[in-house]
Formats: C-alpha cells, sequence, structure tokens
C-alpha cells in the first residue's frame, strides 16, 4: 500500500487506530472496582435505604423549630459566643506558635538539619490526628469545657497553618536571604530581615484561612465535650428533642455559610 | 536601586502604615483578651494544663496493642477506610454530573446558579452535623457515617470539578460541534478526556480528607474507630487509647502517602519521556497545588509565588 498522501486527505485507512487499554489498566480497574463492592458490604450500602432514609418517619421529629427556644438567649447564643471566642484564642495561638515552628521546618531557613527533620517528623504526626480526637484527649487531661476545645484547636490549628505556612516559606525568594548572609547576620536577624517580610502577606491569608477552619471546627467541638455550640447539639440529642437539635443547626448552617463568604472576599482582596 | 546614592541622606523613607499596623494589633488583642475572658480561664488552669496534657500522653506510655488487636481495633480503623471510600464514591458519582452542569462554559446562567448554590450550602454543613441529624433515621453504624461523608463531599468535589471543567481547552468542544454532536457528545468527548485526570485526583484527595473524617465520625456513633478511642478513655484504659492513636495515625500517614503517590502520578505522569505538553502540565499543576496546599478552602485560597 502507498503511503499516505501529502495532502492531508483522510480516508478510512489513514484513520489512527484507537489506542488499546493496557492489560495493567483492567487490573487497577478491577482491583477497585472489587474494593468498593467489598466496602461497601461493610459499610452497610443498600440502594434501597436511599428510600428508607427519605421514608424514615422520625424525620417528623425534626419539625417544627421551636423559634422562641432556639432564639433565647442562653440557649443557644451565649454558646455561639463562646464557639467564637475558642475560634479567636486558638487561631491566635496557634498561628503565633506555626511561625517559628514553620521557619524552622524549611530548608531555607532552619537553624540545622536535626531541628528540621524532627520538627517536620513531629508536625506530621501531630496533623496525623484529627481535630475532634485532640479534642477529646484534651478533654480527659484538662476536664469538659470551652477551655479544653481552645487547647486542642490550638495545636489543630498549629499543625494546619505549619504546613501551609512552611510551604510558602519553601518558596520563598533565597536571594535577599543570602544577601543579609553575605552581610554576616547572624541566623535570627537573617531571617526576619531576609525571608519574613516577603512571606508576611501569605503568613495573613493563611492565618485568615485557618480562622475558617476554627470556626467551622469549633462548631462541632462540643460533640465531645470540649465547649461551645456543640455541647446544646450533644445535649438536645440525648433528649431526643430533633427539632431543637435541627433549630440550632440552622444557626450553625448561617455562621458557617456567612463566614465563608466574608472570609473568601477579604482573602480575595489580600492575595 | 541604591548603589548610585550610596549616602545616608538619599536612604527611601519607610513607608507610612505604622498606624493602621497598630491599630490592627491592638484589635487582635482586644479581640484575644475578649475571648479569654469568657473560657473560665484561670491562672491556676493556664499552669496545670500543659502538666496534665503530659501526663494522659505519658500514660500511653507502652501502648496495649495485643488488647487492642484482642478487641478488634484493625478492624475499626479499616472500618474507618472503608467508610471514607463509599462517601467518596457517593460524592463523586452524584458530584460529577452536576458539576458539568454548574461549569460556567457549558452550561446555561439558569441552571448554573441554582446548581453552585447547591454545592455551597452543602459544603457549609459539617459531616458531623449532618451525621447528627442522619443517625436518628439510619441508626447508628457505618452506614449513617458513609452517608454523611457522601453527601458533604458532594459540596467540595462539585465546586473543585466545576473548576476544572471551566478550566479546559474550548477547541475540543468547537472540534465536537463542528462535526454536529449534540451537547451530550461534546461533554462525553469534548470535556471529559480533558478533566477526568485533575477529577480523578480530586476525589483521592478528597479521600484523605475523608478518611481522618470517618475516623472522628465514629466518636459520635457513626461507625468506626472513633467510638474505640471514645470508650478507651472513658474506661481511662490510656494504654489502650496509646494503641489506638498509633493504628490510626499509620494508617491515615499511610493512605496520605500513597494517595499523594497516585495523585502525583495521574498529573505528571509516569517517568515516560515528553508527556503532555508544558501547559497541560502548568494547568494541572496549579489544580494540584491548590488542592494540596489546603484541605477544603478550595483553589481561591492559596497563592503560590
Amino acid at each position: 500500500m502507498n503511503p499516505p498522501p501529502e495532502t492531508g486527505r483522510t480516508t478510512a485507512q489513514t484513520r489512527p487506530t484507537r489506542p488499546r487499554v493496557r492489560p495493567r489498566t483492567w487490573i487497577v480497574a478491577a482491583a477497585v472496582v472489587a474494593y468498593t463492592v467489598a466496602a461497601g458490604r461493610t459499610v452497610g450500602f443498600n440502594p434501597s435505604t436511599f428510600w428508607q432514609v427519605w421514608s424514615n418517619p422520625l424525620w417528623e421529629k425534626f419539625w417544627p423549630i421551636p423559634w422562641d427556644w432556639v432564639l433565647d438567649r442562653h440557649n443557644v447564643i451565649d454558646p455561639l459566643i463562646e464557639t467564637f471566642q475558642i475560634a479567636i484564642v486558638s487561631t491566635v495561638l496557634g498561628c503565633g506558635l506555626a511561625l517559628p515552628v514553620a521557619l524552622a521546618m524549611s530548608p531555607l531557613t532552619s537553624p540545622n538539619r536535626v531541628v528540621l527533620v524532627v520538627t517536620r517528623s513531629i508536625m506530621n504526626v501531630v496533623r496525623a490526628v484529627p481535630d475532634l480526637f485532640w479534642a477529646k484527649l484534651l478533654v480527659t487531661a484538662v476536664g469538659i469545657g470551652a477551655f479544653a476545645g481552645s487547647w486542642a484547636l490550638s495545636v489543630f490549628s498549629l499543625a494546619v497553618m505549619v504546613k501551609l505556612f512552611s510551604e510558602a516559606v519553601d518558596g520563598a525568594d533565597p536571594r535577599p536571604l543570602e544577601a543579609a548572609r553575605a552581610a554576616g547576620g547572624r541566623h535570627m536577624p537573617v531571617v526576619r530581615t531576609g525571608v519574613l517580610p516577603t512571606v508576611l502577606p501569605e503568613y495573613v491569608a493563611y492565618g485568615l484561612y485557618v480562622f475558617e477552619l476554627n470556626i467551622r471546627a469549633s462548631l462541632v467541638l462540643g460533640l465531645v465535650g470540649a465547649g461551645g455550640i456543640g455541647r446544646v447539639v450533644e445535649a438536645q440529642r440525648q433528649y431526643f428533642r430533633f427539632d431543637r437539635v435541627l433549630g440550632v443547626l440552622v444557626i450553625v448552617f448561617v455562621v458557617v455559610f456567612v463566614i465563608e463568604q466574608v472570609s473568601v472576599a477579604i482573602r480575595k482582596r489580600l492575595v | 536601586m541604591m548603589e548610585a546614592h550610596p549616602s545616608d541622606g538619599d536612604r527611601p523613607v519607610a513607608p507610612r502604615r505604622a498606624g493602621r499596623r497598630w491599630g490592627l494589633a491592638a484589635l487582635v488583642v482586644v479581640a484575644v483578651v475578649w475571648s479569654i475572658s469568657g473560657l473560665e480561664v484561670t491562672m491556676d488552669r493556664l499552669l496545670s494544663a500543659p502538666g496534665d496534657a503530659w501526663d494522659v500522653f505519658r500514660r500511653m506510655a507502652p501502648p496495649a496493642f495485643s488488647e487492642a488487636i484482642d478487641r478488634g481495633v484493625p478492624g475499626k480503623v479499616l472500618e474507618s477506610v472503608h467508610i471514607a471510600w463509599i462517601g467518596t464514591m457517593i460524592g463523586a458519582v452524584i458530584s460529577l454530573p452536576l458539576a458539568f452542569l454548574a461549569a460556567g462554559n457549558v452550561s446555561p446562567a439558569w441552571i448554573r446558579t441554582p446548581v453552585r448554590q447547591l454545592f455551597n450550602v452543602i459544603r457549609a454543613v459539617p459531616e458531623l452535623i449532618l451525621a447528627v441529624i442522619l443517625i436518628p433515621i439510619t441508626g447508628l453504624g457505618s452506614w449513617a457515617g458513609a452517608l454523611a461523608i457522601g453527601i458533604h463531599s458532594v459540596g467540595t468535589l462539585g465546586k473543585w470539578a466545576t473548576e476544572a471543567i471551566e478550566g479546559v481547552d474550548p477547541g475540543p468542544l468547537e472540534a465536537v460541534a463542528a462535526t454536529g454532536g449534540r451537547w451530550a457528545s461534546s461533554m462525553r468527548w469534548g470535556v471529559l478526556p480533558q478533566v477526568l485526570p485533575v477529577v480523578t485526583s480530586q476525589w483521592l484527595f478528597r479521600f484523605e480528607i475523608n478518611v481522618r473524617a470517618s475516623t472522628v465520625l465514629g466518636m459520635i456513633g457513626a461507625g468506626g474507630v472513633g467510638s474505640e478511642l471514645v470508650s478507651q478513655l472513658v474506661f481511662r484504659n490510656f494504654a489502650a487509647v496509646g494503641a489506638v492513636l498509633i493504628m490510626t495515625i499509620a494508617v491515615v500517614m499511610a493512605i496520605d502517602t500513597a494517595s499523594a503517590a497516585v495523585r502525583q502520578r495521574i498529573i505528571r505522569g509516569g517517568t515516560r519521556p515528553g508527556g503532555p505538553d508544558a501547559d497541560d502540565i502548568d494547568r494541572n499543576a496549579a489544580v494540584l497545588a491548590d488542592l494540596t496546599g489546603l484541605s477544603t478552602g478550595g483553589p481561591s485560597s492559596g497563592s503560590r509565588p
């Protein structure tokens, strides 16, 4: 057969063949499907449960929402304020601690390799513990209430902030640092004048983001006894007052929604 | 630049924004003081807290692995992973078609706006809150957790997938339109092949987040390892708590590492020479950077130089 002419004419013969699916792809796909089926069986997945969930008569227990109870100051507003207080304290504490830790964790600004490796591995472990695990552990340690919650969220924001901010430090321009070093600066002044000014806007932006995360997290802290509005949810849940639960959840939902919109708007201006 | 006038008198003046800075600092200080006043903090508690916390961790010291294994903790950890996986699958299956309806370049405004608002609304409800609502309906157990995670994942996955679809190259879309393809074919052949790698890595990333979420969900009775942690803490059996924690951390870290490696492989391709063109890599890398930098904030939150 002649080679295809140069005019770019496409005939049936010159049509490219479809790439063949490699056997390995089939094996991976089969493994994923098999795992999904197995996991679904363990979890109790059953398409009919979707219908059962919708048609469950218990939904009626959620309605109507007792608004006069929900809007009473002592029931919801005070715990909500406590939630904000937890979030503020732990954001400031966590982000404040994160500044030196993140600087110690980046190869650019770390005083030496030992510090770098040690802080990195510690922070990896800290981050692998979910936030409410910290809350539960600290509730056990220091007692039920917002105090434990603030500690837990501080640890959590430290972990998140260090991760985000140390990446910003990694990506910082190394030249001012070299200049400061060449001028004979010691470690601390070099980091302060060479790196810090260039990454400070990111620090503030991430701080706001962590604050947003903390507000969300502090809303549910109370479910494990660490203060805030979650403890109202937990208490009413145990009394089977699902209408009140739903009322509180509506408030929570509004708060999260508003905070997210505001935070996104602020961060858009900052970055 | 300074080298032309090295004398002291020519030194540039520092910008005068100090007033605003002090104002902001004062605001933060006032907020912190007000917050601390509401948290029942006394000097006594503050000073003894680190000691108390350290005490709890110290008592975990030889973790009781054999006891934990007898109680079936490894199975519980795996159950958490199963819950996260099924939740991610539910979220993925529901969110992908919806994302096509929400993307600005392929969907008309009258359907785009409500779908986007739906994503926003779902994203604003934390998994734990969903689980609190679902548990009385479905009963205690892992199905409540999987469903809660699945519903919550629809919000984030939908938003991310929408952004991926909005970033596609319009060329293939035009090509399908030029051959007379209908809307569905242009989605299938014009958009889906372009977004599938990014969307798959988004699913995997969401799976990582969901593993953490599902371990927590167990604490309120939605299946998985959380319930084990709570009950051991109630019994003050700290050695077992230590074992539960270590197993959870190990699984979470292992999944993070494995999933990050797979995502890297999906986005960057294998080691074969000359993969997708440079432009493509850049776009995908930007998406990946957004994903890996932040958990739920979405791409607007981070900026990489």
